[in-house]
């Protein structure tokens, strides 16, 4: 099951614009891509499936069985401009697993008509704030401007670790233009280490995001969503938690001899 | 031996059955699906048709349980020895004719080989014919019940309606059989799931619990009929 793209429904765009929100450190760009989906109610058209996901299923409140999976959701504008959001409950686990993952989508992408992809991701810092601040990397420094004109600040240097910063390093090798937005956080680490979710920095991020995308979604749902959003990522946290204290629980045997 | 592959499978006899009920297990958490296994192979004789071998396999783990591999600890390759022969780590596959059964008495791979094992096996299953599976396995907790779980919505009713059993696990299920239970939709089949509860040993895992796996049996013996074999 190398990376697989499962299309639900096959879409004809003169234009796309890829948003990539996955699951990374404090969930900062899982959960305002997920809320415009939920808020827009974008439809569902296709799955990306890959061996190089964590191996377990997932049993879910109604016992039904879910593989990790991502998935692209898409809204269709105006003149057959599309935006479409990639999603989903997991990353893949390796580096080789990560490029295999984001090469599959952005050609995919490209296939159909990307212009643009816009991925965002945590920045997390020990700086005490009262509302996050949003800094942003782009491909060019027209991108740069436009988002500098949104409020947005330039990310001096830095690392973007996993597919959300992965994605925008690709778009440019691939020559899509891309920006990645940066929303601080301090990362809300359990005493044992675990990131777990800030579904705090979201009305940061929404800001800009719909801006770029140009956008209207109604914020006032977003508190009550941050509560709703409190329970089931600390619930994705807590499986997240067992499965890594499981993996951890490793002894050394000895390496022949029964 | 077809070496080139890391994953291959060596059948023993070709079998024509209509529509078997796959039954899986593995030595997961207390070893429940193992022991189901073991006792439905011995209860219906079923025959052994076909091993699956893989690079992924270990003969020797570095984690414990089995059940949680590593990507760090991808563990040792080596030959297993039973009975003064020597064999590898396999997963076996069994046949019934009454009832309709294919069994496969599970092994854990690697992290590395988790989904290309578990893939193999699905398919195997399609290409026999199998359009449902039960996957018999465990879940940490101090009642005495079992709960299913399932790939469809039609299947959890009819576990409710027709044998009062309930869902009642949420959480990640790891391990070969999980694997093979989420995989199973890609091919069409239908997939089940009994978990029966059972206390997690805190220095051994996978230490067996048989009256945890006869809850299952159970539970088993009113969906298919284990008692009237040939």
């Amino acid at each position: 099951m190398d990376p697989e793209i499962k299309i639900l429904k096959s879409i004809n765009p003169a234009e796309v614009v890829l948003v990539c929100g996955l699951p990374g450190m404090a969930y900062v760009g899982k959960i305002p891509v997920d809320y415009i989906i939920q808020q827009l109610k974008a439809e569902l058209i296709g799955e990306v499936y890959s061996k190089h996901f964590p191996p377990y299923v997932i049993i879910n409140k109604d016992g039904l069985v879910e593989l990790l999976r991502n998935e692209i959701h898409c809204l269709e504008g105006d003149s057959g401009r599309f935006i479409v959001f990639l999603s989903g409950n997991a990353q893949a686990f390796s580096p080789e697993g990560q490029y295999e993952m984001v090469e599959k989508v952005l050609d995919w992408a490209i296939e159909k008509k990307v212009k643009r992809v816009i991925s965002i991701a945590a920045l997390v810092t020990d700086r005490p704030f009262e509302s996050p601040s949003v800094y942003c990397s782009t491909t060019s420094v027209s991108l740069l401007e436009e988002a500098k004109k949104l409020g947005v600040q330039p990310l001096d240097q830095g690392i973007i670790g996993g597919e959300n910063g992965l994605i925008i390093g690709l778009a440019r090798k691939k020559n899509v233009e891309g920006i990645c937005l940066l929303t601080e956080t301090h990362g809300y680490q359990t005493p044992t280490g675990e990131y777990v979710m800030d579904p705090r920095t979201a009305p940061a991020t929404l800001n800009i995001l719909t801006k770029l995308l140009n956008l209207k979604v109604d914020m006032e749902p977003m508190e009550k969503r941050i509560t709703q959003m409190d329970e089931a990522f600390a619930k994705m946290a807590e499986f997240d938690r067992r499965v890594r204290e499981e993996i951890q629980q490793t002894s050394k045997k000895p390496s022949y001899v029964t | 031996m077809e070496s080139k592959q890391n994953t291959w499978i060596r059948r023993n006899e070709r079998v024509e059955i209509a529509e078997p009920v796959a039954i899986v297990g593995s030595p997961g958490l207390r070893s429940i699906g193992k022991l189901v296994i073991e006792s439905i192979i011995a209860e219906t004789g079923a025959r052994l048709i076909a091993e699956l071998f893989s690079t992924h396999l270990p003969s020797v783990y570095e984690t414990s349980p089995s059940y949680a591999s590593n990507p760090l600890y991808p563990g040792f390759a080596g030959a297993i020895i039973k009975s003064a022969e020597v064999d590898l780590p396999k997963i076996q596959f069994y046949a019934c004719f009454k009832p309709e059964l294919i069994l496969v008495a599970g092994y854990h791979p690697n992290f590395e080989g988790q989904y290309e094992v578990a893939e193999k096996v699905v398919d195997f299953l399609s290409e026999n014919h199998v359009k449902r599976m039960i996957v018999a396995a465990g879940y940490g907790s101090n009642t005495k019940s079992v709960v299913c779980a399932a790939n469809n919505p039609k299947i959890i009713n009819e576990m409710k309606e027709k044998f009062s059993v309930e869902t009642g696990y949420e959480g990640p299920f790891m391990g070969f059989s999980g694997l093979v239970f989420g995989l199973a939709h890609r091919k069409k089949i239908d997939a089940l799931c009994l978990f029966a509860s059972t206390t997690p040993t805190e220095n051994d895992l996978e230490l067996p619990d048989k009256e945890a796996s006869d809850r299952i049996l159970e539970n088993l013996r009113k969906m298919v009929k284990l008692n009237h074999y040939e």
